[in-house]
C-alpha cells in the first residue's frame, strides 16, 4: 500500500475502524518478530528459572495478583511466563535476587512446616509472605527477604499490567487514533478542582535583560 | 549501492559523474541541505551510512507492548528497545568507540535514512538572542561567528516547513516562532503549572515539531503520543517524511544506502574532489566526485571524517591545521526527579495520551539573576515533564510499593488501579560551558570492520554544569513538595545531582565549529571549511555553544543558511 493510500485510509474511514497503519502495510519480515511469550506453541519452557523455581513464581504469582470482580489472575494472563522471559534480560543481579529470594521462600516453609513452598498450605504461604510484603513493617531480619519481594512483586505487576487483560483491568483508553485532542475531560476538571480558564499562564516576566 | 530499487521516489537521475554537490548524512543537517540544493537546481548525491527507511511501512505505532517481544522492553533495532524507531543506539554492532582513561561518553549512532530525526523528541526550541554570544554576556565559552538576528528568517522557514505548535510568550531569551495552534495540557500538566505558579516558574506550552493542522499534505497528529516509534500517517517532522520526498520530487537528488563515509578525498590544488566510502554491501571502497562537499554525519561522525581525511596537504586532517576538529564537544545536562501526586490517584477513566511528549514545559526563568550573580553557576536550563497514564509496557506500575507500603493480593490489585497515572517525572536539560577536557580524536590502535579508524573520548563536566544539576534536584523536588506530592526518586551530592553521562542527551556538538578567526575554528561565518572552500558542514559540528534548547531546530535553520549560500556560489560560479 502506498503512503498516499493510507492517508486515504485515515482521512475517510471512521475512527474506530483505524487499524495501526504500519500493520495494513508492513511487510511479513518486519511483522514477524512479535511475541514469542505471549502465544507460546505449547507449555512455555522457562529459560531463566529451573523447573522447581518456575513452579513458585507460578504459586506465588496467583498470591500476589489473584482473580476478583474485575479480571482474572497472573496466571490467567500468563505472568509466569512472561516474569521468566524479563529475567533472561534484566540481568543477572535481578535474576540472583529472585532465585536467592525463592531458595529463602522455601527454607522458611521447610523449616517451620517441612515442605516446599509451593507444597504449603495457602494459610503458610501468605503467613510468610505477611512476613515481607510490607517493606516499613518488616523485621530487621527479614530486610534481605522483604527486597526481594519488591523485585518480585515489580516483576508480577509489570508482566501483568501490560498484558491484554492487564490494559482491560486498568480500563485503559488511549493507544488508538484521536481525531479531536479536548485536554482534560470535565469530569477530571472537576476532581481535580480546576478549570482552562484558571489555568491560563500569564506572568509578566521580562524579554530583555534584568 | 545505489538506492533505486526499493526506494519510493520513482525514476532517479543518472550516475554519471561529478555531482554539484554530495551530501554525507540524511538526518536533520543532510536532509535540510539535500532540501535546499535540490531546489536550487543543484544535482545532489546523499550518502548514508543505514539502510532505506520508510516510516509508513516500517513504524510500530499503535501495536500494544503485549504484542512484542519482552513486552517491548528489549529486541528490535534500537537501545531504546523494540518500540524505538532508530535503527542503532550507543552500541552499533562493528563500530566501536573508545574512552580515554577516566572518561564515559555514550555516542549514539543511527544508521538508517533520516538518522535520528526517526525517533527524536520532536521538542523545538530556538536558541535566543544571548545564546549566540555567551561569551561576551559571561565570560565563559565561545560567542558564534552569527547572531539570532542571522538564523531568525531560517527559524521562520524551517518552522514553517516542517510544521511546530507553540504559543507567542514574549519570554526573556525564548523566542517565539511560526507556531500552529498547541494542544490543551493533559489533567496532570495542570496540576504542575499550578505549582510551578506559587513558585514564579513559567509553565507555558511546549514547541514540538508535530502537526496540531494538517501541513503541506501531511494529516494532524492523531495523539497515540507514540513519535518515538515513528509516525506511519507522517505527522510529526523527520527526514524522510518532510524533507528527502519533496527533495526526490525535485529529480535531482540520487540516495546511495549502506554508504559509510570514510575521508574526504582532496586535489593537488587542495579543493575537495569527493568522498571515499565503504559500500557495505561489497565491503569495497568507492569514490564519488563533486563540485562541493557537505557533511552532516554527525557533529562526532563529521569530526571523524575530516580527521581521517590525512593527505600531504593535510597531514593532521582535512581542516584541522590548527588542531581544533574534534575539539570543545559538548553534550546537554541531563538530570531528572520523579514523584507521585495524590491528587492524581484514582480520577475517572481518560485518555491523556497526546502528542508524543509534553504538552507543557518551563524555559529557564532566572537569566536576570545570573546577571546579577545570584546563582553560584553561569547558562540555564529548561525543565521538561513527563507523566499521565501511556500505554501499559514492560515497566509499568514498578516501585509501587514507595507509594502503597508494599501488600499483595486483591488489596494489591485495587491499589495499583489507584495509582496508575500518579506519578510525574521533571528532566532538566541544561547549557553545557565547552571545555578543554571534552574532545574526540582518532584512536591510532582501533578500526572498525570498514577498516575506518575510530573515534576516542575524552569528557569531562565542569563544576558550572555539576552546580546546575544541583539547581535542577532542588527545583524539582520544590515544585512536587508545592503540588502537594512525595519524590520517588532523587540524586543528592553522592551521585553527583544525578547528572547524565557524556552523550546521554544525544545532543553532541560543537567538534568543528564555526568562527571569525581561521586560528581558532574550523569553518567560517557560513560554515565553510577555512583549509577548503568547497567543504561545508550542516550538522551539529559547527556549534560554539549549546545552549539549553535543543539543537535540532537550529542545526536545520542553520543548515538552511549554509545551503542556501552554497547555492549563490554556485549560481555565481564561485564554488
Amino acid at each position: 500500500m502506498e503512503r498516499r493510500d493510507v492517508l486515504k485510509v485515515l482521512g475517510t474511514a471512521p475512527a474506530a475502524a483505524f487499524l495501526p497503519a504500519a500493520a495494513l502495510t508492513a511487510p511479513a519480515a518486519a511483522q514477524a518478530a512479535p511475541a514469542t511469550a505471549a502465544t507460546p506453541a505449547g507449555p512455555y519452557q522457562p529459560r531463566a528459572l529451573d523447573a522447581h523455581e518456575y513452579r513458585l513464581l507460578t504459586v506465588i504469582s496467583d498470591l500476589i495478583l489473584p482473580a476478583d470482580e474485575r479480571t482474572g489472575s497472573a496466571t490467567d494472563c500468563g505472568v509466569p511466563a512472561c516474569v521468566d522471559d524479563f529475567l533472561t534480560i534484566r540481568g543477572e543481579l535481578l535474576l540472583d535476587q529472585i532465585r536467592g529470594g525463592f531458595l529463602w521462600l522455601d527454607s522458611e516453609t521447610r523449616r517451620q512446616h517441612g515442605v516446599d513452598f509451593a507444597n504449603a498450605t495457602k494459610a503458610q504461604q501468605t503467613a510468610l509472605m505477611d512476613r515481607i510484603a510490607w517493606p516499613g513493617r518488616a523485621a530487621l531480619a527479614d530486610q534481605n527477604a522483604a527486597a526481594f519481594f519488591n523485585h518480585l512483586r515489580d516483576l508480577v505487576v509489570n508482566a501483568f499490567y501490560s498484558s491484554k487483560m492487564g490494559v482491560k483491568d486498568l480500563q485503559y483508553e488511549g493507544n488508538t487514533m484521536v481525531m479531536h485532542w479536548v485536554g482534560c475531560p470535565a469530569t477530571v476538571l472537576t476532581k481535580l478542582d480546576t478549570s482552562y480558564a484558571a489555568a491560563q499562564w500569564r506572568l509578566p516576566f521580562p524579554r530583555t535583560g534584568a | 549501492m545505489t538506492q533505486t530499487s526499493n526506494s519510493p521516489g520513482g525514476s532517479q537521475p543518472s550516475s554519471s559523474q561529478p555531482y554539484d554537490a554530495v551530501i554525507v548524512g540524511s538526518g536533520a543537517g543532510g536532509g535540510m541541505a539535500a532540501y535546499v540544493l535540490t531546489h536550487a537546481g543543484a544535482r545532489c548525491l546523499l550518502l548514508e551510512a543505514g539502510d532505506w527507511y520508510d516510516t509508513a511501512r516500517q513504524s510500530h505505532m499503535l501495536e500494544w507492548p503485549y504484542q512484542a517481544p519482552h513486552r517491548g522492553e528489549g529486541g528490535g533495532t534500537s537501545s531504546w528497545g523494540y518500540f524505538d524507531a532508530c535503527v542503532g543506539g550507543w552500541t552499533v554492532k562493528g563500530e566501536p568507540y573508545t574512552q580515554a582513561p577516566g572518561s564515559d561518553f555514550r555516542w549514539w549512532r543511527a544508521r538508517m535514512l533520516g538518522g535520528r530525526t526517526n525517533h527524536w523528541g520532536r521538542i523545538s526550541l530556538r536558541m535566543g538572542p544571548y545564546d549566540f554570544k555567551p561569551y561576551s554576556r559571561d565570560g565563559k565559552g565561545f560567542d558564534w561567528p552569527i547572531s539570532y538576528d542571522d538564523l531568525a528568517p531560517y527559524y521562520d522557514k524551517t518552522e514553517e516547513l516542517i510544521g511546530v505548535f507553540g504559543t507567542p510568550e514574549h519570554l526573556e531569551n525564548t523566542p517565539d516562532g511560526k507556531f500552529l495552534p498547541s494542544p490543551r495540557p493533559r489533567c496532570y500538566e495542570l496540576e504542575i503549572q499550578k505549582a510551578a505558579r506559587q513558585l514564579n516558574i513559567p509553565c507555558v506550552p511546549s514547541r514540538l515539531s508535530i502537526l496540531t493542522r494538517p501541513l503541506n499534505g501531511r494529516p494532524a497528529c492523531h495523539y497515540c503520543a507514540q513519535c518515538g516509534r515513528s509516525c506511519a500517517t507522517g505527522s510529526n517532522f523527520s527526514s524522510p517524511t518532510v524533507l528527502i520526498p519533496p527533495a526526490q520530487a525535485t529529480g535531482k537528488l540520487e540516495i546511495r544506502t549502506g554508504a559509510m563515509a570514510r575521508a574526504v578525498v582532496v586535489g593537488a590544488d587542495g579543493r575537495a574532489t569527493g568522498v571515499s566510502y565503504i559500500d557495505k554491501a561489497t565491503r569495497q571502497e568507492r569514490q564519488v566526485k563533486a563540485r562541493v562537499i557537505v557533511l552532516a554525519a554527525s557533529a562526532c561522525e563529521t569530526a571523524r571524517i575530516l580527521l581521517n581525511s590525512k593527505s600531504p596537504l593535510h597531514p593532521d586532517g582535512l581542516g584541522n591545521g590548527n588542531g581544533v576538529v574534534g575539539r570543545y564537544l559538548m553534550d546537554t545536562v541531563g538530570s531528572a526527579v520523579s514523584g507521585h501526586l495524590p491528587q492524581l490517584m484514582g480520577l475517572p477513566p481518560h485518555n491523556d495520551d497526546g502528542v508524543g511528549g509534553m504538552h507543557l514545559y518551563m524555559p529557564w526563568w532566572n537569566y536576570g539573576r545570573q546577571l546579577r550573580n545570584e546563582l553560584p553557576f553561569a547558562r540555564g536550563y529548561h525543565i521538561e515533564i513527563g507523566g499521565g497514564h501511556g500505554v501499559p509496557g514492560a515497566g509499568v506500575l514498578g516501585g509501587s510499593q514507595r507509594i502503597l507500603g508494599g501488600g499483595y493480593g486483591a488489596g494489591l490489585k485495587r491499589g495499583l488501579r489507584q495509582l496508575w497515572g500518579s506519578s510525574i517525572s521533571f528532566s532538566g536539560r541544561g547549557e553545557m560551558i565547552p571545555n578543554d577536557n571534552s574532545y574526540c580524536e582518532i584512536d591510532p590502535q582501533v578500526v572498525d570492520e570498514y577498516g575506518i579508524p575510530v573515534l576516542k573520548f575524552h569528557f569531562q563536566w565542569s563544576e558550572d554544569e555539576l552546580l546546575q544539576a544541583r539547581h535542577m534536584q532542588e527545583t524539582f523536588r520544590e515544585i512536587i513538595e508545592v503540588a502537594g506530592g512525595t519524590v520517588t526518586s532523587s540524586a543528592g551530592a553522592e551521585r553527583n545531582w544525578g547528572i547524565s553521562h557524556g552523550g546521554e542527551i544525544i545532543h553532541e556538538v560543537g567538534t568543528v565549529r564555526m568562527g571569525n578567526d581561521r586560528r581558532t575554528s574550523v569553518l567560517n561565518d557560513y560554515c565553510q571549511a577555512w583549509d577548503c572552500r568547497n567543504l561545508f558542514v550542516t550538522d551539529g559540528g559547527p556549534f560554539c555553544s549549546n545552549a539549553d534548547k535543543n539543537p535540532t531546530l537550529s542545526i536545520m535553520a542553520l543548515a538552511w543558511r549554509t545551503s542556501e549560500h552554497i547555492a549563490t556560489l554556485m549560481q555565481r560560479r564561485e564554488l
